[in-house]
């Protein structure tokens, strides 16, 4: 084997063991998006603000999730917050906050839905933002069962 | 060995390895700005509207920007973000134009694959997103930098070729624009001017259509990227004129080239046309002021000239000192440096007006006076040009050696102070200045 083609098998397994590692990173459950900073008022629960859309990363093996919010700000016209939740892409429930200053905490099932991943990702869109920081609803640390 | 044989090697190593050495400190830099779960992310400020066009064209399929803004922003974007609907459409203009996008998008694909490969969200700015544009960002401050060490080689000694790359790089807001702020224009446009300068001298040497198609593509380029670039293209008829008596012979000597000319010429037409029709669909016009919408003007009868050279808001020469040797090496340069001087000379002329006449002439929140980054291929062959002159004068030699290690490391240490927080994004004042200098805390 000279060794130009020594190189590119080296290279070319290099990638592989790469990708194969990143399709099932174990450091996922850490990762966000669309999330603002944790904030910890003193008296109150912690939470951090969305945008209009977020996402975060439970374990693979959970068959409930509960993620706790709290619109704080009214929806469009003075109507309700809507949330739509969806697992791994795929439509999970809406979460209605008719209450701006109440704390909703329904739990939703995961169903069978099975992953071969240690992680399923949470989607959260939100049908409004306030400016000007442009946030959507208020979350708490999710619990999963 | 003798000393010098043993200097002259790790010279010559330094400037061999001196991309690669870049490449691990910048890596290393830009994980220490940006791996911490509290930084701010690399897709930010100008860099975001630099950037949405890869998630809105690719991941939401929408030319107008309006699905991404629904998807994070219930359907308007925040004021900080500068999109703004143009008034008679009430489509969305982005003033930075598709440049920057165009050459981040394989660092995009990687991340979108990437994202999908590991279920993250396609969202266009979770982690992957953002650590493909910060290394698009590096990237191509590699590439420019490879570029730049090319053409040194060509005409300075290896000595000269690295305190010039170490000066550039670190002696002036380059090594920012290419890790901090990455997703910024500014570092694109330093490639693309090295590689035009490093093409407007191979076709200077022998024209045709494989450098006359890629002297367009890059014009193209460098206008995508910022329109007001395009007066870098003044370079290519200037080219090696130093004298008055050199003009007649350039205007003959770019008639006798016409067909080539024409072929780049074409090139550059064509490529600049995705950008007219955008323009066109979002305002009906197919040129546009971008800035228009955000009350950016003009003010060409009061350039604000001395701010932007000295002041300590954002003045070139008062963050960046070590440019101060590109004014020597302006006045000094001698060979084909000098042919080059001129067209440096005056593509810096027209941007220090156009910048010092702009009404935002700090241009926001930056680590020195970015609108001067993208010329900084131009500032590294007049330090050559003054370095190369002082080698040749011990006594000179040595000042000019101390003098650039000195504002190379306060530059460094300002850069750090930037990105650190202990020094304003901008309206720096004296007082403030003062009382942070070298200050860490």
């Amino acid at each position: 084997m000279n060794h130009r083609r020594m190189k590119w098998t080296a290279g070319t397994l290099a990638l592989v063991a790469a990708l194969a590692y990143l399709y099932d990173p174990p450091w996922l459950g850490g990762v966000t998006s669309g999330f603002f900073q944790w904030e910890y008022p003193p008296g109150e629960p912690v939470f951090r603000w969305t945008t209009g859309r977020a996402s975060l990363f439970i374990p693979g093996n959970a068959t409930t999730v509960m993620i706790p919010m709290r619109s704080l700000f009214p929806g469009p016209d003075g109507g309700p917050v809507t949330v739509r939740v969806s697992v791994d892409d795929r439509f999970l429930a809406t979460i209605t906050l008719t209450d701006p200053g109440a704390w909703v905490r329904d739990e939703l099932p995961l169903g069978r839905r099975s992953t071969r991943r240690r992680h399923r990702r949470i989607d959260l869109r939100v049908n409004r933002v306030v400016r000007p920081r442009m946030v959507g609803v208020m979350t708490g640390p999710p619990t999963v069962w | 060995m003798s000393l010098a044989g043993l200097r002259s090697g790790i010279v010559t190593r330094g400037v061999r390895h001196f991309v690669t050495a870049t490449a691990a400190i910048a890596i290393i830099a830009y994980l220490f700005a940006y791996s911490g779960a509290d930084d701010s992310p690399t897709i930010h400020s100008d860099g975001y509207c630099y950037y949405l066009y890869l998630p809105s064209w690719a991941i939401y399929h929408d030319l107008s920007f309006d699905a991404m803004a629904r998807d994070w922003f219930a359907g308007t974007y925040p004021e900080h973000i500068a999109l703004r609907r143009w008034p008679s459409s009430g489509r969305w203009l982005n003033p930075c134009p598709i440049g920057t996008a165009t050459l981040m998008a394989p660092f995009f694909v990687v991340g979108d694959l990437l994202s999908m490969w590991s279920n993250l969200p396609r969202d266009g700015l979770s982690l992957y997103y953002q650590y493909a544009a910060g290394f698009a960002g590096i990237a191509y401050l590699l590439a420019g930098l490879s570029i730049l060490r090319r053409i040194l080689q060509r005409h300075f000694s290896d000595g000269v070729t690295l305190a010039t790359l170490v000066s550039i790089t670190w002696g002036t807001n380059l090594f920012h624009y290419g890790v901090f702020d990455g997703t910024f224009s500014h570092i694109f446009s330093f490639f693309l001017v090295c590689l035009w300068i490093l093409l407007v001298e191979r076709w200077w040497e022998q024209p045709g259509w494989t450098r006359s198609v890629a002297l367009g593509s890059v014009a193209a380029l460098i206008v995508l990227v910022r329109h007001p670039n395009a007066m870098f293209v003044l370079v290519l008829p200037l080219y090696g004129v130093s004298r008055w008596r050199d003009v007649r012979g350039r205007i003959a000597e770019l008639w006798r080239r016409r067909r080539w000319l024409i072929v780049a010429v074409l090139t550059a037409l064509a490529g600049v046309i995705p950008q007219a029709v955008l323009y066109r669909l979002t305002t009906g016009a197919w040129f546009v002021n971008p800035y228009r919408e955000l009350g950016g003007r003009f003010a060409f009868a009061s350039p604000r000239l001395f701010d932007v050279l000295f002041s300590t808001q954002k003045g070139l020469f008062f963050w960046s000192p070590v440019l101060l040797l590109a004014v020597v090496g302006a006045v000094v340069a001698k060979g084909w440096t000098r042919g080059v001087a001129t067209s440096a000379i005056v593509v810096f002329l027209v941007q220090l007006y156009l910048t010092a006449s702009w009404s935002n002439w700090q241009f926001g929140g930056s680590f020195g006076h970015r609108a001067f980054t993208d010329g900084l291929g131009f500032a590294a062959l007049l330090i050559a040009a003054c370095f190369d002159w002082a080698a040749s004068r011990p006594h000179i030699r040595r000042i000019v050696a101390l003098y650039a290690a000195t504002v190379v490391c306060l530059s460094v240490a300002q850069m750090l102070q930037y990105w650190t927080g202990n020094l304003p994004y901008s309206d720096t004042t004296w007082d403030q200045y003062r009382e942070s200098f070298l200050r860490f805390r």
